[in-house]
């Protein structure tokens, strides 16, 4: 096109208008700026219709379907949980990627490199706690995922195959969790990978277990190499499964259309791909609008959660030694705990899952049930809902709470100030607990009321309360006291001697003495707790 | 179809859900910007909080592993093994030895390598190989939050006077110059300290606050006679790992060496066809011949045959033996 020629036929602003809307259109991939304003003002489109032009143009966009039945659009009929799962991956990529510029999987590296993201790089506690809540976010929203399509029977034929898919991709998505919690070579890592790799070893025939297990460490014991294996696994080999089962699972879902509610088709029929000219909601403007907004939204929400009011923990240096029951997990581990924690007890219990697996893969073909209505489907819903019961159950058992109890004197003082993470004590902090020798035969709680000692009080009542109820629960702990010895050992460092005195069942005295200490600078959090924003308060002696 | 209780909040306007989005975009930058305000505060609370818990944990080995010799607030047994919270050590040591590094990277090292060549010193043990590295049972990480905690009591030692400072002076690497000022108490006995661990090591015309070093006179009989019992257990160091007051028993059972305030029961028991007398005697001169259950073989110094005289440690197991 000659611009001379077209300028005197058309006029300057008209051909610059032209232009303009040329550049435009291409931008958009066929829609022109008419077309555009019509878009927003929520006109109904022309025949034929020029917003599917983009379907056939955009390479991000040729994967969506044009058009959805409009019931399928609503939102609490998927909830958009597929698309937040999908959102979620691209989110755990890009903050994984700055997470990698920081470290080296190497264990004399790896956890040092993660104390210096968080208290050196900027930004970096942000995304570490993005990375690790948004990991969690994940498998809980993936696992609704499939909760979702298993309540509304949208498993069933023609869907089997995306069914599988989709467990292929859960499984992925457990396993990417799990391999992450390795990384930071902390405490948490070492008793994943031990409670994890066990399980691989249970796999039969022996053979294959030890093998599996063996390839996955990459020594007998986990070290350098278990390392370095895990963390490829994370960033690579996990996420290319992903992304590719990814495209399968998100062509059958267009291939084969999102089932509609199952009360709105004869039972045993399929017509999902068959919508009615008066019912399809058009991708463009409307559902590209609403899962944009949606996204836009959740993202807000993240930043603000994650950013503002939650925080992740770091956990101490992996220490070889330890009692796993003292150990705090995290969602995904908590079955595989439970399930360790069963499996002493029941050896038939050390395949389950895989035997799991396998029946979640088989479901489609093992429910002969042609109907996806609720009313039809007691049977199948009955005993989902048990599975699922079981499996809260079985995490739930895995939980520290559930763990094995020691003594109660060791209980007393890991309740306060456990070996590893946070307690009360620690949370209250070096300030607040002055010097001095505590016995709980006297009066604490006057001694040291709680308007002038509010941590110290706090913490002392607790020592009491807890010595208390033990004594009331073991007929081998009696006549119970306990002291708590502060002195100071450095400066700014403060020594912390429990002991805790009782008679046995036979009358003979016991004693139980541990010591901890406690720094002044030194920050404790829980776990997901409330974010500490302390540290912007000026502190004494500071003008 | 009835709409459902929660359609009031569908938004239909296109408009309105692109002003939503919008605005949702600029909270999270808010957010985001919020963020980059406090960031410097939190790394600073943070790298003081990881500091902190460095030196818990570093407080926590040097418990377990150091106090035994070093003394549990750091300053050292006599003869056993030097004062870390000494205000000798962070003033003056690095110039005595002549080290160009810092003290921390002093201590990293001592640590890490341990003083393995040091086998004929004033001290009774040589500092072990604690670095993993070199096969000790330490990994780098833990080294390095010993570190943090023997230098965490820097403001406290560098505050001692003279008499506080528990240093004792080293004979392999004499004091060039005190850390302290002569109008300071304690700095003569500091000065007589001094010179006595020269004229022990027989330094000729070494002077250190105005003081000369005698040495040893020509001819001069080394001390004569067997060394006094209680003198050796404290010189020799037995008393960094045993205590003559506290009974052995199974649930009181001393953390490095067993306890000997009950020896003479425990020691005609321990191996059959030895008596008591007998059984301490070779516990002394070859430790490894027996350890007691639950104790480290290794830990107890090898030489005390070439350091005490036969006699000197038969009257060590008489007055062991008879306390």
């Amino acid at each position: 096109m000659a611009v001379q020629p077209d300028v005197e036929k058309k006029g300057f602003l008209r051909s610059v208008a032209t232009a303009a809307d040329d550049v435009f259109t291409r931008i958009t991939a066929g829609i022109d700026a008419g077309e555009f304003r019509r878009m927003l003002r929520g006109e109904p489109p022309g025949r034929p219709n020029p917003r599917l032009k983009p379907h056939s143009e955009a390479f991000l966009l040729h994967i969506k379907p044009t058009y959805y039945h409009e019931s399928v659009t609503r939102f609490t009929h998927t909830f958009r949980l597929g698309l937040l799962s999908t959102y979620l991956f691209f989110f755990e990529t890009i903050t994984g990627m700055f997470l990698m510029i920081w470290y080296a999987p190497s264990p004399d590296r790896a956890y040092s490199d993660m104390i210096y993201l968080l208290s050196n790089v900027p930004y970096g506690q942000f995304m570490r706690d993005l990375h690790r809540l948004g990991a969690e976010m994940m498998v809980a929203i993936v696992t609704l995922h499939m909760v979702r399509t298993y309540l509304t029977g949208s498993y069933k034929a023609p869907r089997q195959f995306t069914w599988f898919t989709g467990v292929v991709l859960l499984v992925v998505t457990l396993f990417l969790s799990f391999s992450g919690y390795l990384l930071p070579w902390d405490q948490l890592a070492f008793w994943a990978v031990t409670i994890g790799t066990s399980m691989a070893e249970a796999v039969p025939p022996a053979i294959v277990g030890e093998t599996v297990n063996l390839l996955a460490r990459g020594a007998p014991d986990i070290g350098a190499n278990g390392l370095l294996r895990f963390y490829l696994l994370h960033v690579l080999f996990l996420p290319l499964v992903l992304f590719l089962f990814f495209f399968v699972h998100y062509y059958k879902v267009v291939h084969f259309g999102i089932s509609l509610p199952a009360h709105e088709e004869e039972v045993g029929q399929d017509t999902a791909n068959k919508v009615p000219a008066d019912r399809r909601v058009y991708f463009l403007p409307d559902v590209l609008l609403d899962e944009t907004m949606f996204l836009i939204a959740l993202h807000g929400h993240l930043c603000g959660d994650f950013g503002l009011l939650l925080c992740g923990a770091a956990r101490i240096h992996r220490q070889p030694t330890g009692n796993t029951a003292t150990h705090g997990r995290t969602v995904v581990l908590l079955l595989a705990a439970g399930h360790a924690q069963n499996r002493r007890q029941d050896h038939c219990r050390r395949n389950l899952p895989g035997v799991l697996l396998v029946l979640l893969i088989g479901i489609p073909y093992l429910d002969p049930n042609p109907s996806r209505r609720a009313k039809d489907r007691r049977v199948a819903i009955i005993s989902g809902v048990v599975a699922g019961a079981v499996m809260i159950v079985l995490s739930w058992m895995g939980t520290p709470q559930y763990a094995a109890q020691a003594a109660p004197a060791v209980e007393v003082v890991q309740e306060l100030m456990p070996e590893e993470g946070a307690g009360l004590v620690r949370e209250v902090g070096y300030d607040e607990i002055p010097v001095g020798v505590y016995d709980t035969r006297d009066d604490l709680a006057a001694m040291y009321p709680e308007e002038e000692y509010h941590g110290l009080h706090e913490i002392l009542v607790e020592f009491e309360d807890s010595i208390r109820m033990w004594q009331r629960q073991d007929p081998d702990f009696n006549e119970a006291y306990g002291v708590l010895t502060v002195t100071q050992d450095q400066p700014q460092l403060r020594r912390l001697d429990w002991q805790i005195n009782w008679l046995d069942a036979n009358g003979e005295a016991n004693t139980f003495e541990r010591h901890f200490f406690l720094h002044q600078d030194s920050m404790y959090w829980e776990e997901y707790g409330l974010k500490d924003f302390s540290f912007l308060r000026p502190t004494e002696g500071e003008e | 179809m009835q709409k459902p209780w929660y359609s009031i909040f569908y938004v239909r306007s296109p408009i309105v859900k692109i002003g939503l989005g919008i605005l949702f975009v600029l909270l999270s930058l808010l957010i985001v910007a919020f963020q980059g305000f406090i960031e410097e505060p939190r790394m600073q609370a943070q790298t003081a909080s990881w500091d902190g818990r460095s030196i818990e944990i570093g407080a926590e080995l040097f418990a377990n592993n150091c106090a035994s010799c070093h003394g549990p607030d750091g300053k050292g047994l006599p003869n056993v093994a030097p004062a870390l919270h000494s205000r000798y050590f962070f003033t003056q040591r690095l110039a005595d030895v002549g080290w160009s590094g810092s003290l921390g990277q002093y201590v990293e090292l001592t640590l890490h390598a341990g003083r393995p060549s040091k086998t004929d010193t004033q001290w009774v043990n040589i500092m072990p190989t604690w670095g993993n590295e070199f096969g000790g049972p330490l990994r780098a990480d833990q080294i390095s939050h010993l570190v943090a905690y023997v230098l965490n009591w820097e403001e406290d030692a560098v505050a001692q006077t003279p008499e506080e400072d528990p240093w004792q002076f080293f004979q392999d690497a004499l004091s060039k110059q005190l850390p302290y000022s002569p109008d300071e108490p304690g700095y003569d006995q500091k000065v007589a300290q001094a010179i006595a661990a020269a004229e022990a090591a027989g330094a000729v015309g070494y002077t250190i606050g105005g003081v000369e070093a005698q040495a040893p006179a020509e001819g001069a009989a080394a001390p004569s006679g067997p060394r006094d019992p209680e003198t050796l257990f404290t010189s020799m160091g037995c008393v960094g790992c045993h205590n003559l007051n506290e009974p052995q028993t199974a649930d009181n059972r001393g953390p490095v060496g067993p306890n000997m305030g009950n020896l003479a029961e425990n020691a005609a028991n321990r191996v059959a066809g030895e008596d008591a007398q007998t059984y301490v005697h070779n516990s002394i001169v070859n430790p490894s011949a027996y350890v007691v259950e639950g104790y480290m073989d290794g830990i107890m110094p090898q030489n005390f045959s070439e350091q005490m005289s036969e006699e000197e440690i038969n009257g060590l197991v008489d007055w062991l033996l008879s306390r």
